[in-house]
Order: structure tokens, then sequence, then C-alpha cells
């Protein structure tokens, strides 16, 4: 691992000092599972680790009062899982979390810190992109909430500069009459996915599809939604030949990576494969909600 | 811990003895060892597949905190002599090469530089300073770009990329295919692979300035080989030095003498079949060979320091810690130069790039057949991708002859005709890995079913109707082996279809298929010859048996213990328990009063062969037996004497010498040791009593046979491919421990599956490794390799030690059975494997749901 | 030895900086017994245990989280010691392989822990390099539920690689683990 200076800020406003003062030349370090790997690989060379781990105040699950919910920086996987409000009020994240990595991973790494990484191939930042979620970013003197749609900017980067600090993610409440799903394919069990996506499906009150969400990962340099196939599935009477139409669009508009893992077209198809599936799962979870 | 009934150990579940320290963290692997003043070697590796160096500057790294030295290849040729091969088959080429690349890089993760410092971070930190100016070369990788004849040859001297041509021909094979009914031809190709101990390779040469003897501390399943390679390597000196070196020093001339008769003791008969055609040619494509020879042979006599091989606790090695690494030479000689110990931890990066890779060959097999099912006749043509160094010391050639014997597999085949390809390319070296024939099974496993479903037979009759039957042994495969009645294939394969029914499971196959699901099954036969007759290494390679002798040394201490020395190298395969159970059976003493010692080539008797080739068993085994056997006839001859009895009256019964029938008047062991030391006027601590047995296998050899039986279900949506069933009938002879045999064969069945679903040594067209970390190179977890249910058969022989070899089968069973049940699932769509590796991308491909992607290799 | 300009500095809001390559002071609790030691920014908790402690059951198999072989118990939960390090684990409890078996003051073994014993008896592992992570995921996974399933057995063991085995011995082993630890619970119940 290359040399690096180490700081363990004990609050919040010596955290945003030291990010302010190095700026490029420091990393946060969350749970390290991602970051650890890259600099013992040593892919990355920060000079400066600011660790937030003692940072008070960020280990925390805040319910608000609309229902929604929000993670702190520093709760890790199996503290989101093992999180009752969080499969109250966020299926899509608690039925995520299992996916992610394998038990030791997941004892580490952090929730938001995966969403920092946005590693394409993650299960949460796809996750967040359905939900709509809300970034909180601070730095010294100032704070901003970023919309999900506008966090994941490109490959393993976002919209946070370099002397931010993601404090916190915010999930809004979940519409009534929602599924939601997530379905993977990785190469072993624990794997980053070859590709997956998260959905939800929300019906109105005559039992037609109101909205949906179809928020792929493993398909392109960002987690990234299907829009057309949305909204077509928008109005529609919820059952195979609106999902398969869904599918058929999915497959269709995405133009994923090709990797020793999968071939483009593989992953268009089973891209397919698993929109059919998830949307027929998360209408099931409807049908016994009702 | 006693668990044998009525004094027997053998064919006993026995916890095991290593247990006690591994489980409780208490063992001893390589990188635990850290002597005082340890410098920390890191190397610097090429990231280019093929390019010359054009200058090498390390003076800023040089100047980086805590570094030491730093030796780029042009001094470490001043250090050491170049690997030069072992042994040469005729028509073989194997270049002389250099343990660190000078002028030229020829793969990617080729080690240019070694820096040495206080730390491994540190010296890391360095190596990212090494600044290396590189000219880009055309890459060779895949074995079509080494076959094209305007590749430029990575190795000049060789005069183009192809390393080994032979042709061998077996019987009337023209005849035979004139007059099949019937010709079918296949070409399959597998991937490479690496072998991937979970413990990566590393050494810690320990340098005492004062002593002339350096120990090597190392991850090696062959200290002997490793100790004398290295000491040839590293004995870098001038002639004519050297021979004033010995002129002064005759006791080492004699103390050789002595160690290379020892070595040799009974095989010279062998030796002398040896061809010595390949030598010549060796040194008539490059003369420089003869200079090389000459000075490593000389300065191997007469070095003032010559290292000792000492192995503890050793994390696996499947083949892969067998071979004779660069990097030892590096880090040995380097120690030697600065009079320090260096440590080297290979990372798993390290392991992944140049850690030694295997596989990766192209087979077309023909059969001639008639309509009945005969086979009357077999081609096949070979061509083995070698990568950029050979193996040391044994290379692709040695392995292609291997293929050549056991290619007929345990078939009636009377005409059989093998044309053989060894080349070079810019990849990582070949080395071998678990059944390093492998492939011979999986093609001819995998074009039997090909031809069986052309034929319209069903694969196991096809099989049944051409393997050899117990009743028709012996006999003599066409390559020249003699099959005993330990070949057991047919009665493996037999009881495989009474347990896994085939013929209900197509009825249940069909149901499925009419409603979407893929179900499908595969079945495997092979032998293995462990330790296989006397022929058959003569069939490999004439002379090569000379080598693979293996004396066990056995004695009792003065304490009433009993200590056998053995020159295998256990590394997972239990041999202190295994060897104990054999021992302590013989002698009548509990296990517990049995230790074995290996790992030190001080005191372990020679052996070039180390733990591989499924020995330790039939080989290892038997020699402990006979060695144990030897010592009791000496134990009970004292005991006599005390006891003042006939001999022939004598048992001993828990460690209790007696006159049969009169336990209380007995003697211990500790007693008969004492008696016997104050007879031979021992001080004490020399062992009381010593015997050794050195032994090349029984007489009428012996088989290990299997069949392995797959299922598969393939998700027709995802092309993901489960396995709800695997089942294996193994024939291993007597087993000395069932639960030791049980785990090898699932350890290697779950290798198998890897290299079909999951594992792929991975390089682009420019010879750029994508596999270089385990987030690449996919290793099956518990969740993707099935339970594996066992059927022994334990076919009695009359050989003694009728113990047979299981370290491989498994990983041989397991790719064609996995292959054959992946293609008997997708059969009505018409597909045909003949690729190894198939991930789920490539199973849609060939189903046709997705369109097919350039592949790459 | 660093010089003193290289040393980490501790405010008074326990904070906690170290210059680049620098070293810093951690105290941390290791197999039930405090430990001080002034360590370098960059050493990860596996090598602080390996090299600073002599611990060397730890092992490391990758060093970049995938093979599982590094697996200790920290505040009792299973992690990745190469994926930590030793200043993040500053202030927490360690428990490695070394501390599984009860031990006398001479570190002589008092008696082995059931997981370790179940191990035996099933023949669990072969060259026994991955087993020290096993049995740390094992002994935190047990801890958490004490009666699985076969299948939640392979899932919990699944970030662990093991080349030797094919895996079923280790699972077997996790379940005769199981028996013993139920038995053990039993007696002591009992014995209450
Ligand atoms: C073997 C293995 C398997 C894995 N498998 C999966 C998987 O299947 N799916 C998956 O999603 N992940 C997987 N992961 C990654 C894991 O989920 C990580 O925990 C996660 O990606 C990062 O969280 P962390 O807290 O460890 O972040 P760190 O490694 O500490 O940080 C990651 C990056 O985010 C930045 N960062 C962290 N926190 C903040 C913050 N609050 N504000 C701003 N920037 C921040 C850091 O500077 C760094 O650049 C795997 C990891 C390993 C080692
Ligand atoms: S060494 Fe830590 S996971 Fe492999
Ligand atoms: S027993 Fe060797 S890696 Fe698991």
């Amino acid at each position: 691992m290359p040399a690096f200076a180490y700081h363990r800020p004990a609050s919040l406003d010596e955290a945003l000092d030291l990010l302010s003062r190095f700026g490029e030349d420091a990393k946060i370090l969350a749970g390290g599972q991602s970051l650890l790997p890259l600099m013992a690989l040593r892919l990355s060379h920060p000079a400066n680790l600011v660790d937030i781990s003692r940072v008070p105040g960020l280990n925390e699950i805040v319910e608000d009062v609309e229902g929604g919910l929000a993670i702190g920086a520093t709760v890790t996987h199996t503290r989101a899982e093992e999180a009752e409000a969080v499969h109250r009020l966020t299926p899509l994240v608690a039925a995520a979390l299992p996916l992610v990595g394998h038990r030791a991973i997941r004892n580490r790494g952090t929730v938001v810190g995966s969403l920092a990484h946005a590693d394409p191939a993650a299960e949460l930042p796809a996750v967040a992109l359905a939900l709509g979620a809300r970034f909180i970013a601070v730095k010294s003197g100032g704070q901003r909430r970023v919309a999900a749609a506008d966090f994941f900017s490109g490959f393993l980067t976002t919209d946070l500069a370099p002397d931010e600090l993601l404090l916190a993610v915010g999930f809004p409440p979940q519409k009534p009459r929602t599924g939601v799903s997530v379905k993977e394919i990785s190469r072993r069990s624990g794997d980053f996915a070859i590709v997956g996506l998260a959905a939800t499906v929300s019906l109105d009150e005559a039992g037609l599809i109101a909205s949906s969400a179809l928020s792929f990962f493993g398909a392109a340099s960002t987690a990234v939604r299907v829009t057309e196939a949305e909204e077509a599935l928008a109005g529609q009477s919820p059952g195979p030949e609106a999902f398969e139409e869904a599918a058929r669009i999915v497959s269709q508009s995405l133009d994923p990576p090709e990797d020793a893992n999968g071939t483009t077209a593989y992953r268009k198809h089973v891209a397919g494969v698993l929109t059919r599936n998830a949307l027929a799962d998360a209408i099931d979870q409807i049908g016994f909600a009702a | 811990m006693r668990e044998a009934v009525a004094g027997r150990y053998i064919g006993q579940r026995v916890r095991r003895v290593e247990d006690q320290r591994l489980l409780t963290g208490r063992g001893s692997f390589v990188a635990d060892v850290e002597p005082e003043g340890t410098v920390h070697a890191a190397f610097v590796r090429s990231p280019f597949a093929n390019a010359n160096i054009v200058s090498i500057d390390h003076s800023v790294a040089s100047r980086a905190k805590g570094v030491v030295a730093i030796y780029t290849g042009a001094e470490i040729c001043l250090l050491t002599n170049p690997f030069i091969p072992f042994s040469n088959l005729p028509g073989q080429f194997t270049p002389p090469f250099w343990a660190l690349a000078v002028d030229r890089v020829r793969f990617v993760g080729d080690p240019v530089a070694v820096v040495l410092a206080y730390s491994r971070a540190l010296a890391e930190d360095a190596a990212e300073l090494v600044e290396i100016e590189y000219q880009e070369l055309t890459p060779v990788v895949s074995i079509d770009d080494a076959l094209r004849t305007d590749s430029e040859p990575i190795w000049p001297a060789a005069g183009s990329n192809i390393l080994y041509e032979a042709a061998d021909q077996f019987g009337e094979v023209d005849e035979a295919f004139r007059k099949a009914d019937r010709v079918f031809t296949e070409t399959f190709t597998s991937h490479r692979l690496s072998n991937q101990p979970l413990e990566t390779r590393g050494c810690v040469a320990e340098v005492d300035p004062e002593s002339d003897e350096v120990v090597f501390h190392a991850a090696t399943q062959a200290g002997h080989a490793l100790r004398w390679t290295l000491a040839a390597v590293t004995a870098r000196q001038s002639a004519v030095k050297s021979i004033r070196a010995l002129a002064g020093n005759r006791g080492r001339l004699k103390a050789f003498a002595r160690g290379a008769k020892a070595a040799l003791a009974g095989t010279g008969d062998q030796l002398k079949k040896a061809d010595s055609s390949g030598t010549i040619h060796q040194i008539r494509k490059d003369p420089r060979t003869l200079l090389y020879l000459g000075r490593s042979f000389l300065g191997t006599l007469s070095a003032e320091r010559f290292p000792r091989v000492v192995a503890k606790d050793i994390g696996g090695g499947f083949g892969s810690k067998g071979p004779v690494s660069r990097e030892d030479a590096v880090i040995l000689a380097v120690a030697m130069e600065l009079n320090r110990s260096v440590k080297w931890i290979e990372d798993r990066v390290e392991n992944l790039t140049d850690g030694g890779q295997a596989r990766d060959e192209r087979l077309t097999i023909s059969f001639a057949v008639q309509d009945d099912g005969t086979i009357l006749g077999m081609k096949a043509n070979l061509v083995m991708n070698q990568g950029a160094y050979p193996g040391v010391p044994f290379n692709c050639g040695l392995f292609s002859r291997i293929m050549k014997v056991m290619l007929p597999g345990t078939y009636r085949i009377d005409a059989f005709r093998l044309d053989t390809t060894v080349v070079a390319s810019n990849k990582g070296r070949y080395i071998p890995y678990r059944g390093p024939w492998a492939n011979e099974t999986w093609a001819r496993e995998r074009m039997l079913d090909v031809v069986a479903r052309e034929l319209g037979m069903s694969a196991t009759q096809l099989r049944l109707k051409n393997m050899y039957h117990p009743s028709e042994l012996p006999a003599k495969m066409i390559t020249g082996p003699t099959l005993d009645p330990t070949m057991t294939a047919a009665t493996t394969l037999q009881r495989a279809i009474e347990l896994a029914e085939p013929a209900a499971f197509a009825a249940k196959q069909e149901d499925a298929r009419s409603r979407g699901r893929l179900l499908g099954i595969g079945f495997a036969t092979y032998h293995e010859a462990a330790p296989g007759p006397p022929d058959y290494t003569d069939a490999v390679t004439p002379g090569v048996g000379a080598l693979l002798a293996e004396k066990s040394e056995i004695s009792l201490e003065a304490d009433g213990t009993v200590t056998i020395r053995t020159q295998q190298m256990p590394h997972g395969q239990s041999h202190e328990t295994t060897y104990a159970q054999v021992a302590a059976d013989q002698l009548g003493v509990p296990m517990e009063q049995v230790r074995l010692v290996w790992g030190d080539t001080k005191n372990t008797p020679f052996g070039i062969m180390g733990t591989g080739g499924s020995r330790g068993g039939p080989i290892g085994g038997g020699a402990v037996q006979f060695s144990s056997r030897a010592l009791r006839t000496k134990i009970l001859d004292q005991a006599a004497d005390l006891l003042e009895a006939n001999v022939n009256d004598l048992e001993i019964v828990d460690g209790n010498i007696h006159v049969r029938g009169v336990p209380a008047k007995g003697k211990s062991f500790a007693e008969v040791a004492a008696a016997a030391a104050s007879a031979g006027g021992g001080i004490g601590d020399e062992p009381a009593i010593t015997a050794e047995f050195t032994y090349n296998g029984p007489p009428q050899g012996g088989w290990a046979c299997a069949t392995h039986v797959c299922w598969v279900e393939i998700d027709p949506d995802t092309g993901f491919v489960t396995i709800p069933r695997y089942l294996v009938v193994e024939d291993c002879g007597e087993m000395i421990n069932p639960a030791i045999v049980e785990g090898q064969v699932r350890g290697g069945v779950a290798q198998g599956i890897g290299a079909v679903l999951y594992e792929k040594t991975n390089y682009d067209e420019f010879g750029n490794l994508q596999s270089s970390t385990y987030m690449d190179y996919l290793m099956p977890t518990a969740m993707e390799i099935p339970e594996i249910e066992l059927h022994h058969l334990e076919t009695p022989s009359e050989v003694e030690a009728n113990y047979r070899g299981v370290g491989e089968g498994g990983a041989i069973g397991a790719p064609p059975a996995l292959t054959n049940a992946i293609e008997n699932a997708l059969a009505h769509l018409g597909v045909r494997i003949t690729e190894q590796h198939l991930p789920p991308h490539r199973i849609l491909e060939l189903t046709g749901v997705i369109k097919p992607n350039v592949a790459s290799r | 030895m660093n010089s003193p300009s290289a040393t980490a500095t501790q405010s008074a809001m326990g904070s906690l900086h170290s210059p680049i390559d620098g070293t810093a002071t951690i105290e941390l609790e290791v197999n039930g017994v405090g430990v001080t030691r002034r360590v370098n920014a960059r050493l990860s908790l596996a090598d602080f245990l390996r090299e600073r402690l002599d611990l060397t059951g730890t092992h490391l198999g990758c060093e970049h989280g995938v093979c599982g072989a590094c697996t200790v118990v920290l505040n009792d939960e299973a992690v990745r010691s190469c994926l930590i390090l030793a200043v993040q684990a500053d202030g927490s409890r360690i428990t490695t392989i070394e501390g599984l078996a009860e031990t006398d003051h001479d570190g002589q073994i008092i008696s082995i822990h059931p997981i370790q014993r179940a191990m035996q008896e099933a023949h669990g592992f072969q060259c026994a390099f991955c087993a020290p992570g096993f049995l740390m995921t094992a002994l935190c996974f047990l801890e958490r539920n004490p009666a699985p399933t076969r299948a939640q057995i392979r899932e919990e063991i699944s970030g662990n690689l093991c080349r030797c085995t094919g895996y079923q011995s280790i699972i077997a082993g996790v379940e005769t683990a199981v028996e013993i630890m139920a038995a053990d619970r039993r007696e002591g119940a009992q014995d209450a």
C-alpha cells in the first residue's frame, strides 16, 4: 500500500476543515472496502486519508415525519440490513443489501461509501436512482442536496467536489400500492453483478401501473434508468404482455460494456430477462400486501 | 485419539495429526519466517507482453527511503547461471533463460529488476520509481499466432515459435481409418488456468555470514529438486576458479560422488535407456547451452556456499510449487551477494501473473469406428502453448509424452497416431497443474460422447462396448503400458450406471424439455497411472522412471518413539497422519508414537519428485510400509535377545513386544531402544535402530480409476449452469484413510468445475492479462460447488501396498463429465461443445439466444 | 526508527493525525490482552497482527478482500484484516485464531474451541491455509445463528475461498460444530 497521511477527525467540522485544506490530495475513508483494495493494488495513491468513522452523529438511521428514511455516512451495510426501519420504509434497499458482497465486507463497508464510490456494477447506486434518493453533501461553510439523477456523473465519479463529504442519503417515502424487486446475475454468489436491476412498480387505484422505476447496474458506466420502458409501462395493466414489452425496450435501449463476464449482447439480453422477472416479482408483492 | 479397531489404523477415518497445529494458528508457513535483519524484496515487472528493454534507470529508486539495493537483469547475469533444460526430448528445444529479463521481456509480469528494502512496502514504493524504457514488439499470444510462419521467434535461437514437434504412431492407423464405416473428427480447445493455491509462492534466504550453508525457506513441493536447481543456477564462477576450488577440496568431490551414487542407486539400467539425442539437438541449436552446462556443473561442485532447503507447512500447490521459480534464484543470489537474509512473499497479483499457468491446449481427435460402435483407430493432433519461459524441471515436452501414452484411455484401440507441437508465446509460464495430462481425458471423453450421438448410441453403451473389461486383463495399451487387473475403469462405469440410472434420467429430461427446462447428464471415465506399471514410465520417455524411486528412512528413537523421514513434501495431503497410520500398523504401536520428518533437505532422503503425480500413497506410502517392516524385523531381533526368546514367537500389541500369549512379560519400544543403544555404544540421543527402504512401485504396477457422473440444469434465459447432483465412483485400491481420500477427490472435482464454469487466465490479443486479481480470476465458492457423492470400490490386488493415487483424478474427471452433461442438456438444440470454458454468455451464444462475439483467446 | 516529527499528534478532541508515512500510537485488545503500539499509518491490521504481535495464524491470501483468509473478529464481527488499517482498529477488540482455544499463561492450549474440535472431526481442511479465516467466520456466524440450515451455512461461508477441499468437509465441520455447541449448551443448562 502506498504511504499516506492519516487523519481521524473527532468532529464534523474538523473533517470538513481537513477536506478543504487538502482538496484533491485527500480521500475520505469510510469502511475502506472499496478504497483500501485499490490502494493495496497500488491503483490509488491518495496523499491523505480522512477517516470519518469516529465523527459523531454519522452512524444513524433516521425516520422522517413523512415516512422517508435517511442513512448516515458511517452506517454499515450490515447495520442497515438489520435495521427494522429499513425493511419497513425502504424495502428496495433492504432487498439489495444482502446482495452486496459477503458478510465480512458488509460488516465494514458503508451504504453511503458505496454511493460515493459509484461503482457502476454496485447495487446501491441503482437503488438510489430507482427511489429518487437525495444526497446531502456538506463542506466547510455549506450544505447542499443533490438528486440521485444528478449525482452519478460517470464511471466511479459523482457530483461531489473533493472538499465535500456525503453526510447522508435520504430515501423518500414509498408510494402506496408499490412493489419492489432487485434482480441480478453474478458469476459467483456475492460478486459484483454482471447485470442487475432495482425495480419499483406502483399501481393506481384501478390496478393499472401508475409509475415504475427500472434502474440498472452493470449495464453502463453508471447506474441507469430506462425511462422509455418505464413510460411504456405507465397506464398498462400489469401482466406478462406489458412486462414483455418493457423487457424488449430495455434490451434494445441499453448498450452495456463488454468484459470477460459478459458480452454486450449477453448483458442486453439478460437485462430484458431480469426486467420481466423483477416486474412480476414486484407486482406479486403488491398482491400480497393488498 | 485412538480410533483404530483391533490394532489397525489403515482404513480408518483417523483424525489428522496436522490439525492440532493448523487449526489453532500454530502452523509455520514461509511467510511466518523472518530472521533478524531480513530485507524484503519486490520485483519490478514488465507491463508489456513482448518488448525490448532499451534502458533501465534506477538512480532515483536507489535513493528512495529504506532501499538497500536494486539489481537488474544485467547484474543478475553476473551472479547466476541461466536456467538450462534439465532434460530434452529428441527434437525439442528448450531455451536457456536468466532469472531476470535481460534485454527483452517476454510476458506481462516478466521480472525485470528486484528492489531490496527494509520493508516490503518500502521496496514496492521504490519499485514504482524504477524507470524503464521499452520498445514494444508484436506480441505472440494464441496458438494460431505462434504457428503463423511469419511470427517473430520469441526465442531467436529456436528459429521459430515451435519448440517441439513429434509424431508417434502405434499400429496400422491408415488401415484402421480406411476400413472404418465412419470417421468423426472434432477440435477441442482448452483455456489457460492457474493452479492458485491459497498460499502464494515465497521464500526466505536465511544467510548466516559465518556459515557456508544458506537456509532457503520456501513453499515448495519438491525441496531436493529446488535445492539442486538453485545450487546450479546460483553457482556462478569461472570454470577455472571452479576447477581450482575443487582441486583444493577433494572431500567435496567425494561427497558428491557418494550422493550421486545414492541418488541413482538401482537406476542405472533405466538411465541407459535414455535418449541423448535431445540434448545434442539442444546444443546444436544453442551452443551456449554447453558453456552454461559446464559452468553450472563445475560451479555446483565447487560452490563456497550451498543452499539447504527447508519447508514446513505449505498452503497448497496443485503442481505450482514443484517447478523452480526464477524469483527463487534471484532471492538466493542476491542474499548471498549482500550476505544478509532476504525475504520475498509473492502477492496475489504476481501469483496470477507469474505463479504458473496451465492447460491452454488444442486437441483435434478423430475416431475411426464401425457402425456398431467398435472403435478401430484414433488420431490426435495436440498443440500446447507453453508461454514464454519453459517450466523447470519439467515443461510441456514431458507432459505431451504423458498425453501420448494416455490418450487411448481405457479403450481397446489398436491403432493410434499422435502429432504433437509445443509452441512458445508471450504468456506466463506453463506448469503442471493437477493432472498435467488431463486434457487427453477431457478431449477423448468429450469426443466419445460426440461419436455416440452421431451413431445414435448412448454414451455409456459406446464406452462399455470399447472398454477393457476385467476379464480381458492383463492387456497392453497400444501405447505400451500394461493394464493389470487393477484397471477397473469398466467396473467403475458399470457401478456408476447402476447408481445414476441414465435411462430413467432420459425420460425425465424429455419431460423437462417439454416444459422449457434444460437438464443434462454426462459421464467420464479414466484411468490414471498412479503408480502405473513399470512399462508406463518407459512409454512416457525411456529412462524417466529412474528419477522416481523413493526412499523412506525410519528409526526407533532412544525414547521408544518412531521417526519416519520422507522426501515427500506434504501440502494438504495429510502425510503426517497417513504415514503414521501405515507405520503404526506395521510396527504395532499407537500412532501417536510415530512422527514424520519432512521438508528439510538436510535430514530427509533425496528424491526429485517431492509430492506430486499422485505418488504420495502408492510410492511414498509403500516405501513407509516396507521400511517400517524392516524396522520391525530389527526391533524384534533386538527384543528376542532381551527376552531370550525365539523371534518367531514374538508379537507386538499396542507397543508391547512379547512372546505370543504372555503380554505381561513384554518389553516396550523404549526398553528395546535402550538395549539397542547400549549394545551399539550410543549416547542416547541418536536413533537406536534404523532401517530404510527404496521403492519405485510394485512390479505389477497399478492404476487408479474412476467414473464421474454430472447432472446439470441450464437456465435457458441466462445460460447459468447449476449442478444438482455429482457422483464419483472411484477405485484407488485400499484406502489408508477414507476421509482423506474423499477430501482429495472432492477438492479435485471442485477445481474441475471451476475450470469449466468460472476460472480463466484471460489474455487479450495484446497479451495483457485481464485476470490478475481475485475479482477477475473466479475460483468457485461454497455456493458454486455441489455436494459430491462418493462411492469407493477398493478392488483388492495381489500388490502388497495396494494404495493408488487420488491426488489428481478429481480434477481430471470433472471437466469431461461436466461438459458432456452440458452438451447433453443442449443436444436437441444442435449444440456441440468443443471448448472447455463455458461462462453463461457462451452458453447463450451456443444455444443461439444471442449472437456470438469474437472469442477472446 | 522514525523521527519524532513523523509521529502522530493526538488532539484534545480525540482526533488522530499521522503525517505522510508517519506513525501513530494505537491501543487495542487482542485475544483478551491490551496492547499499545506505535504503527505506521499504512500498516494493515493483518500485517500488524502478523508482524508486530507475531500472531501469524492470520493468513494473507490476496490482500484485496476476496479470499477471506485474513478474517478476524473485530468487536464481535467478522472482518477482513487486510482491508482495515491498524490505525482504524484503534480502540477495538480483536480475536484471532490464536485466541480461539483456551490457553494457560504460557500460551499452552488447555482446551480447543468446539469449532476447532468439529473441524478436526469432520476432516474440514487440507492445507488449512484458509482455515483461520473460515473458523473466525464460522465463530461469528454461529453466534448470530446457532442453528443454521445447510443452505445458510453455505451462504455464510461463501465469502471465504478454499482451494483444496471443495467445501463439503468444511460445511460438515460447521454442522458438527453446531451439534457440539448445542450439546454443550444443553449440558450448561443442566448444570445451572
Ligand atoms: C470482495 C469485495 C466484494 C464486494 N462486492 C460488492 C458487491 O457485490 N456489491 C457492491 O455494491 N459492493 C461490493 N463491494 C464494495 C463494498 O460494498 C464497499 O463497502 C462499498 O463499495 C464502499 O463502502 P466503504 O464504506 O467501504 O467505502 P470506502 O472504501 O471507505 O470509500 C469508497 C470511496 O467512497 C469515498 N467515500 C466514502 N464515504 C464517503 C463520504 N461519506 N463522502 C464522500 N466520499 C466518501 C471514498 O473517498 C472512496 O473514494 C465489495 C467489496 C469487496 C472488497
Ligand atoms: S487476504 Fe484479506 S481477503 Fe484475502
Ligand atoms: S484447505 Fe487448503 S485452501 Fe482450504
